[in-house]
C-alpha cells in the first residue's frame, strides 16, 4: 500500500504491517515524560486563582498539586500502554491536554482486515475516580458497537464501573482491538450493523469492506483536531522517511549506544546471587 | 661554555647557515674537527692506547702507565678547543638528514664507526666530572635526541655512552642536574612511546653491564613524589612507560619483579599523607567538605593529590600485573597502616580532618579499581575489630563538625551508585523483608499509580507553610497556565452538535476535557520534578550494572533471613589475593621496611641503580606492609567481652554512639535523645571545672581528652565528652565478666532514668519528644531489647546472653528485631531533630535522603517513599519521622504568634542566598563526580541575614521541611513513571 503512518512529532512511526512488536520504542515516551507542559510563549496570567475553573480536588489534599497528580497518573497509564505492546495500536497524548489521546489501530486479519482506524481517547478529568474513558473513532466504523453518528465505541459495556487500580487505559485500547476480531451484537449502538451481521453476513461483510475503503481513502486527510501531537498520515517520502526508519532500526539494535554519552555508570563488585560486597572475583569492570 | 652555546644555538639559526651546504662538505668539516679533537684526546689519554676504540671497561683513572701530563689537569685552552669543535660537530650531526632508504647519513655512520660519543664521554670523565660537566653532557644529549633529523638511539655507540652518562647521574643531588636529567629522561620516554622498537635496545644495553635493567625507568622512580616541574615531568615520563607496559609484557614483568615502583608509589602516599596537617583550620561552622578552593591553598595536600592522581593514572594505563601490585600496596601500605589509624585518632578535630581527607580522596579517584580498593577498605576493613564503615556511620550522630563532615563523606559514597556500598549501608537490612508485614512483600514492587504517596507526603506540609500564607513576592505559587490549551481553551464545552467539525477550535464534539484552563500551581514544584527526573534517570542508568534488582524477590528474602545474611569474610579477599600477587622478593623486603632504610643487600645485583631511592624526598618510615591482617592475640579477652566492655564504656561516656550498638532503632533514638538533652547542661557544668569534665553519672574524664586549643567556647568543652575514641582505648579492663555485666546493667538503669528525667527538664519547648503514645512504645521496646533472648546457639553461656545483641556490628550482624540498619537509624534520628539542627546540617541531611530516595531499587524505594506499605510496629518509616517533625512544627507555630513572619524572613534569606550562590558559582564549579544538586551549601560564608538570625534553627528548619516534602513528593511521582518505563531488551 505504500502508506506511512507518521506522527506529526517528526518521528514517523514505521508500519508496513507485520512488525507489530517493534513499534513501541521508548523514544516514543520521551515527549510525554516531561511534565513541564508550560507552553514557552504562555504569558503568566495574573488573575487571582479563584477566577479559574474550580479545582479538581478528587485526587489530592492540596488544590494546587491536583493537576500534578492527574498528570502523573496519566503518564503512568501511558507507560503502561507502552509496556503492553498492544499489537497494531498506537497512541499519543495530545499536546494540549493529557486527557486527550490520539490513536490509530491497524487491523491485520478478519472481517476488518486492512482497516486503519484513527480514534481519540477522552479521559474524564476526575480520573481515576470518574467514569471510564471514551473512545471515539474519527470516522464512524460500521460496527454493531460503534455509534454510526458520533463514532463512539461502546466501551462502557466492558467497564461498567471504572475501578482505580484495576482498570487501566490499555485495557480500553485492547478492548477496541478485540471488538474487530470478535463481533458482539448484543445491545448494539448500531442496530443496523447488528442485524446485518446476524442475518446477512455477506452484505455485512461488503459494507465493512466499503467502510474500510472509505476510511483508508481519508487516511491522508488533515487531523480532525489541530494539535501538534495529532496523528497524521502522509505518503511515503524517501527523503523524509528513509532516514527516520533507518534511525529507528539502528536504535533498536543497540539500545545502549544511546546512553553512552551520558557517562553515568554505577559500580558493582557483587557476584550475582550473593549479598556480599566484593564477592565478584576479578571483576571485568576493573 | 659549550653547554650554553649548544643550548642556545637554535635550530633555525643553524639551518640557515647550513642550508645549501652540500653533505660532502659537511662531512669533510666534521672529519677535520674530529681529527683535531682526537689529537687532544690522545695527548691526555692515560692509557695511551693504540686502540682507536677504548671502551669503558678498561678505563681506570687511578692506574696509568703514561707520563705525568696524562694525568695532570687539562689545560683550559685545550678543553675549550675540544668544546668548540664538538659544538660544531654536533650541529652537523643534528642537521644531517638520514640517508637513502632510511640508512644512516655519512656523518652518523662516521660517529658510529669512530665511537665518537663514547670517546667524548670518556673525555668528560677524564676531566673533572663535576655537576657542571654532567649538565653539559645531559644538555648535549637532550639536544641531540630532541632535534636530530634521523633516529640516533638505535645505534649502540650512541646509546651506550648515553646510558653511562645517565647512570653516572643517578646519585646526583644538584637541582640543576636533576632537572636536566629528568627532562632528558622524559624526552627519551617520549621517543620510546613513539617508537617502541628501541625498547629492546634499552634493555640490552643494560644487560651488557651485567644486569637486567631498564635504566631510564629506575632513574625516574625517585622523582615520583617530587613537587613542581621535575616531579611532573618524571610522572609524565613514567606514565608513558606505564602505557608501554600494557602492551609489552617484558616491561610489565620488569617493573613488577625487579623494581620498587609500586611500593614506592604506595608508601610515598603514606609519606605525603603524614605531612598533611592533622587538624584543619575550618573557615566556619558550616564547612563540611574540602572543595577545590580549600585544598588549593594547602601545598602538602596538593602534592598528595598529585601523587594520588598519578597512582590513578598508572592504574588506568598500566599492565594488569602492575595495576594489581600497585593496588595491593596502596591497600596494605597506605590505607591499612596509615589511613585506618588516622581515622581513629584521639581528638575530634583530627578525626574530622581525616574524614574530610578521605572524602576528598574518594572524590579525586576516577579509576574503578583504585576506587574499589578504597571502598573495600571502608566496607570490609576492620580496625581493632570494628568495621571502618560502622565507625563512620556512627559518627554521623556526633554533634559539631565531625557529624557533618561524616555526612558529606556519605553523600560522596552514595553518589557512586555502588551496589556494594548500598548493600552494606542499607540493602542488606532490607533484603530479608522482615521490616514489613509478610503480606506486604508484593506491595514492594507496586507502583504508585495515582500519586497517593506523593499526596500524603505533601499533606504533611505545615499549615504555616501553605502557599496561601506566603506574601506575594514569595509566592512560589506563581500563576502558571497549566493547561496546554492556550488562551482560547475555555469554550470547549459549548456546542455538541456537529460531529465532523474540522474547525480550528478544540474538538467541539463535547468530549474534550482539557484540565481546567487557569490553574495556579506551585512553580517550584516543577523544578523539583525536573530535578527528580534527572537524578532518578541517571541513577537507574547507573544501576544497570548491579547484580540484583532488590525487589523482594531478587535476592529472595527467604534465603536471607536474619542471622543468615552472610557475613563478609575477615578482611577483604582483595587483600589476600592481592598480596599473593606481590612477588616474594618484594614482600620479604617490605617486611624490613620499604623502600628506604638500608639498601637491600642480596638483591642489589638484580636491582642495580634502584638504590637511587636515596634521592626520594619522601621520608617514609611508616609501618611496614603487613603480610597478614592482624588477628587478635590469644592473650586478649574473648571478643564478645571486649565488645561489651566497649559498649558499656560508651554508655558511660555520655552516650556518644561510637561503636554502633544499633541493635534496634529505639535504642539509637534513646541514646541520641539522652545525648542531646545532656549536652547543654553538660557544657555548663564543665565551665566551672576546667580540669575535669564530669559526666552525669559522676565519672570524670581526663582533660587530656578535652581539646585544649580551642578558645573557651562551651562547645569546645563539650567536645571532651563526645570524643570517645581515645577513651575506648584507654579504658581500664574489667576483671570479671559477671562483675562487669552487673555494672553494665546498673549503668543502663541509671542512664535510662536520668536520661528521661533530664530530657523533660532540659527540653526547650522545641525539643518535645514525639508524642506520648510513641514514648510509651519506646519504653516497651527498650525493655524488650534488653531481655530478648538471642536465638543463636553458638553464643557463649548465659551471663552474657542477654547482651549479646548489643554486640558491635563488627562481629556479627543478626537482628531478630526488625532493623533497617544503623545508617537509616542515624539519618532518621537526625532528621527527627530537624528543628534543632542548624541549617547546613539539615541541608546535608535532606540532601542525603533525597539521594537515597532517587535509587530505583524497589526495596529501598518502597521503604522510603511508599506510604501505603505496612511496616512492622517497631520499624519507623521516613513518613513517620516526617510526621513527627510536622507535629512539632504545628505545635510551635501555634504557640508563637510571629512564626509566620519569621518564616517569611527565612524564605527571603534563603532565596537571597541561593541567588548569590548561583551568581558566584557560574564559573568555577567543583568538578567532582558527586552532584551538589544545586544545593545551597558551599564552603564560603553566607551573606549575613538581615531580618533573621541563623540561630533560629526551627524557623529555617520549617521552611526547609516544607521544601523537602516537595522534593520527596516529586521524587515519588517521578518514580511512578521512570521506574516503569520498559527498558529495551
Amino acid at each position: 500500500e505504500g502508506v506511512t503512518c507518521s506522527l506529526s512529532t517528526a518521528r514517523p512511526d514505521e508500519e508496513q504491517g507485520g512488525h507489530a512488536d517493534q513499534k513501541t520504542s521508548p523514544a516514543r515516551t520521551s515527549h510525554k515524560k516531561h511534565l513541564p507542559p508550560i507552553p514557552k510563549n504562555a504569558v503568566p496570567i495574573t488573575k487571582p486563582a479563584s477566577v479559574g475553573t474550580p479545582s479538581h480536588l478528587a485526587n489530592g489534599t492540596h488544590a494546587s498539586y491536583g493537576p500534578f497528580y492527574l498528570e502523573y497518573s496519566l503518564m503512568a497509564e501511558f507507560t503502561l500502554v507502552i509496556k503492553q505492546k498492544l499489537p497494531g495500536i498506537y497512541v499519543q497524548p495530545s499536546y494540549k491536554s493529557a486527557l486527550m489521546w490520539f490513536g490509530v489501530i491497524f487491523i491485520r486479519h478478519g472481517l476488518y482486515q486492512d482497516g486503519v482506524f484513527k480514534f481519540t481517547v477522552y479521559i474524564p478529568d476526575n480520573y481515576p475516580d470518574g467514569e471510564c474513558p471514551k473512545l471515539v473513532f474519527d470516522t464512524p466504523v460500521f460496527h454493531p458497537l460503534v455509534d454510526p453518528v458520533s463514532g463512539e465505541l461502546d466501551v462502557k459495556r466492558a467497564f461498567t464501573k471504572w475501578r482505580r487500580n484495576h482498570n487501566h487505559i490499555w485495557q480500553v485500547l485492547m478492548y477496541a482491538r478485540t471488538v474487530f476480531y470478535k463481533i458482539n451484537t448484543a445491545e448494539p449502538l448500531n442496530p443496523e450493523a447488528a442485524v446485518l451481521y446476524e442475518k446477512d453476513g455477506q452484505l455485512f461483510k461488503s459494507k465493512v469492506v466499503d467502510g474500510v475503503k472509505l476510511c483508508n481513502s481519508h487516511l491522508f486527510d488533515q487531523p480532525k483536531v489541530d494539535d501538534p501531537f495529532a496523528i497524521s498520515f502522509s505518503p511515503w517520502n524517501p527523503a523524509v522517511h528513509d532516514e527516520a526508519k533507518e534511525r529507528m532500526f539502528t536504535f533498536k539494535r543497540r539500545p545502549e549506544e544511546h546512553h553512552k554519552g551520558a557517562q553515568v555508570s554505577g559500580l558493582s563488585w557483587v557476584k550475582p546471587g550473593s549479598t556480599q560486597p566484593f564477592s565478584k572475583v576479578d571483576s571485568p569492570q576493573s | 661554555m659549550m653547554a650554553s652555546v649548544v643550548a642556545n644555538g637554535n635550530q633555525d639559526g643553524q639551518s640557515l647557515v647550513l642550508n645549501g651546504v652540500d653533505p660532502e662538505t659537511c662531512m669533510i668539516v666534521f672529519k677535520n674537527h674530529w681529527a683535531q679533537v682526537v689529537k687532544i684526546l690522545e695527548k691526555h689519554d692515560p692509557l695511551r692506547s693504540s686502540s682507536m676504540h677504548p671502551t669503558l671497561s678498561v678505563i681506570n683513572l687511578g692506574v696509568g702507565s703514561g707520563g705525568v701530563h696524562r694525568f695532570g689537569p687539562i689545560p683550559g685552552d685545550e678543553a675549550s678547543a675540544v668544546q668548540n669543535y664538538v659544538e660544531h660537530m654536533l650541529f652537523l650531526l643534528m642537521e644531517e638528514e638520514s640517508g637513502q632508504g632510511g640508512c644512516m647519513g655519512p656523518i652518523l655512520e662516521f660517529v658510529v664507526m669512530e665511537n665518537v660519543m663514547e670517546r667524548l664521554f670518556v673525555w668528560s670523565l677524564r676531566r673533572e666530572f663535576t655537576d657542571e660537566m654532567k649538565l653539559e653532557q645531559l644538555k648535549m644529549y637532550e639536544m641531540l635526541v630532541g632535534q636530530a633529523r634521523q633516529p640516533l638511539l638505535h645505534h649502540k655507540p650512541i646509546l651506550r655512552p648515553l646510558m653511562m652518562l645517565l647512570s653516572s647521574c643517578s646519585g646526583t643531588a644538584a637541582p640543576a642536574v636533576e632537572a636536566e636529567l629528568v627532562l632528558l629522561l622524559n624526552q627519551l620516554c617520549c621517543i620510546l612511546a613513539k617508537d617502541p622498537s628501541i625498547l629492546e635496545l634499552f634493555f640490552h644495553t643494560s644487560e651488557d653491564q651485567g644486569a637486567t635493567n631498564f635504566l631510564i625507568f629506575s632513574l625516574l622512580i625517585p622523582y615520583i613524589h617530587r613537587e613542581g616541574t621535575v616531579g611532573q615531568q618524571a610522572r609524565d615520563a613514567l606514565l608513558l612507560i606505564m602505557s608501554l607496559s600494557a602492551e609489552n609484557e617484558r616491561v610489565a614483568r620488569h617493573v613488577v619483579e625487579n623494581t620498587y615502583f609500586c611500593p614506592v608509589l604506595a608508601t610515598g602516599l603514606s609519606g605525603l599523607y603524614s605531612s598533611l596537617p592533622t587538624k584543619l583550620e575550618v573557615p566556619n561552622e558550616e564547612w563540611h567538605c574540602l572543595h577545590k578552593v580549600d585544598w588549593m591553598r594547602m601545598p602538602s595536600l596538593v602534592q598528595f593529590l598529585n601523587s594520588l592522581e598519578f597512582c590513578n593514572a598508572v592504574i588506568q594505563v598500566a599492565h594488569p600485573s602492575i595495576k594489581d601490585q600497585l593496588v595491593a600496596y596502596i591497600y596494605n601500605g597506605f590505607l591499612v597502616p596509615v589511613l585506618a589509624p588516622a581515622l581513629h585518632k584521639l581528638t575530634l578535630e583530627e578525626v574530622m580532618t581525616t574524614t574530610a581527607y578521605l572524602d576528598l580522596f574518594l572524590r579525586s579517584i576516577s579509576e574503578t579499581s583504585l576506587l574499589q580498593t578504597f571502598l573495600s577498605f571502608i566496607l570490609l576493613h576492620q580496625h581493632e575489630s570494628v568495621y571502618i564503615l560502622d565507625t563512620l556511620v556512627s559518627r554521623i550522630n556526633t554533634p559539631f563538625q565531625l557529624g557533618t563532615v561524616s555526612m558529606a563523606l556519605f553523600r560522596t559514597l552514595i553518589g557512586f551508585y555502588c551496589e556494594d556500598v548500598m548493600l552494606q549501608l542499607i540493602l542488606r537490612y532490607l533484603i530479608p523483608c522482615n521490616h514489613m508485614m509478610l503480606s506486604q512483600r508484593r506491595v514492594v514492587r507496586e507502583r504508585d499509580f495515582y500519586s497517593t504517596s506523593a499526596a500524603k507526603m505533601l499533606a504533611l506540609t505545615p499549615s504555616c507553610c501553605s502557599p496561601d500564607h506566603s506574601p506575594p513576592p514569595l509566592r512560589q505559587l506563581d500563576s502558571i497556565l497549566f493547561s496546554k490549551g492556550g488562551a482560547d481553551t475555555p469554550n470547549s464545552s459549548s456546542t455538541a452538535d456537529e460531529q465532523k467539525s474540522f474547525s480550528e477550535e478544540d474538538d467541539s464534539s463535547g468530549n474534550s476535557c482539557t484540565i481546567g484552563s487557569e490553574i495556579y500551581l506551585d512553580v517550584s514544584y516543577l523544578h523539583y520534578l525536573y530535578d527528580a527526573r534527572l537524578s532518578i534517570s541517571s541513577c537507574i542508568r547507573a544501576c544497570q550494572v548491579w547484580s540484583a534488582l532488590y525487589d523482594a524477590e531478587d535476592p529472595p528474602p527467604e534465603k536471607y533471613q536474619p542471622g543468615v545474611l552472610e557475613e563478609p569474610k575477615l578482611e577483604g579477599r582483595q587483600t589476600q589475593t592481592a598480596l599473593k600477587r606481590v612477588p616474594k622478593l618484594l614482600v620479604s623486603n617490605a617486611r624490613s621496611g620499604l623502600p628506604r632504610g638500608e639498601p637491600p643487600s642480596i638483591h642489589q645485583l638484580e636491582l642495580e641503580w634502584d638504590d637511587s631511592y636515596d634521592a626520594c624526598p619522601v621520608q617514609t618510615t611508616e609501618t611496614p606492609v603487613e603480610g597478614k591482617p592482624a588477628h587478635l592475640s590469644p592473650s586478649e579477652p574473648p571478643k564478645h567481652i571486649q565488645e561489651m566492655r566497649r559498649t558499656a564504656i560508651m554508655l558511660v561516656k555520655g552516650s556518644y554512639i561510637e561503636e554502633n550498638e544499633f541493635q534496634d532503632d529505639v535504642m539509637v533514638y534513646n541514646l541520641v535523645a539522652k545525648k542531646d538533652s545532656s549536652e547543654a547542661e553538660h557544657a555548663e557544668e564543665t565551665q566551672s571545672d576546667p580540669a575535669h569534665a564530669p559526666l552525669r553519672n559522676g565519672l570524670t574524664l581526663p582533660t587530656s581528652l578535652v581539646s585544649d586549643n580551642d578558645k573557651n567556647s562551651l562547645k569546645a568543652k563539650a567536645k571532651g565528652q563526645t570524643d570517645c575514641n581515645g577513651n575506648l582505648q584507654n579504658a581500664t579492663p574489667v576483671e570479671s565478666g559477671e562483675d562487669f555485666l552487673a555494672q553494665y546493667e546498673e549503668l543502663i538503669c541509671i542512664l535510662d532514668s536520668e536520661g528521661r528525667g533530664k530530657r523533660v527538664k532540659g527540653d526547650r519547648e522545641l525539643n518535645k519528644p514525639v508524642s506520648p503514645v510513641e514514648e510509651e512504645e519506646e519504653e516497651e521496646m527498650d525493655f524488650m531489647s534488653f531481655t530478648a533472648e538471642t536465638p543463636e546457639p553458638e553464643k557463649l553461656q548465659s551471663p552474657f546472653g542477654t547482651v549479646q545483641r548489643l554486640r558491635s556490628g563488627s562481629s556479627n550482624r543478626c537482628y531478630s528485631v526488625p532493623f533497617t540498619g544503623p545508617f537509616i537509624s542515624v539519618l532518621f534520628s537526625r532528621l527527627e531533630n530537624m528543628l534543632t539542627n542548624p541549617l547546613h546540617v539539615n541541608l546535608l541531611l535532606t540532601g542525603i535522603l533525597a539521594q537515597l530516595a532517587a535509587y530505583p531499587q524497589p526495596l529501598l524505594r518502597s521503604f522510603l517513599l511508599n506510604t501505603n506499605l505496612v511496616f512492622q510496629p517497631t520499624v519507623r518509616s521516613l513518613y513517620q519521622v516526617l510526621a513527627t517533625v510536622k507535629s512539632q512544627i504545628e505545635e510551635l507555630s501555634a504557640s508563637r504568634l510571629d512564626f509566620p513572619e519569621r518564616i517569611t524572613a527565612a524564605q527571603h534569606w534563603l532565596l537571597a542566598r541561593e541567588a548569590s550562590f548561583t551568581a558566584t558559582d557560574k564559573g568555577g564549579s567543583c568538578g567532582s563526580r558527586q552532584q551538589d544538586g544545586g544545593r545551597i551549601l558551599k564552603s564560603s560564608p553566607p551573606p549575613k541575614p538581615k531580618a533573621i538570625s541563623l540561630d533560629q534553627t526551627e524557623v529555617f528548619a520549617t521552611v526547609l521541611f516544607a521544601e523537602f516534602l516537595k522534593e520527596l513528593s516529586a521524587i515519588t511521582q517521578e518514580h511512578s513513571i521512570l521506574s516503569y518505563i520498559p527498558v529495551e531488551e
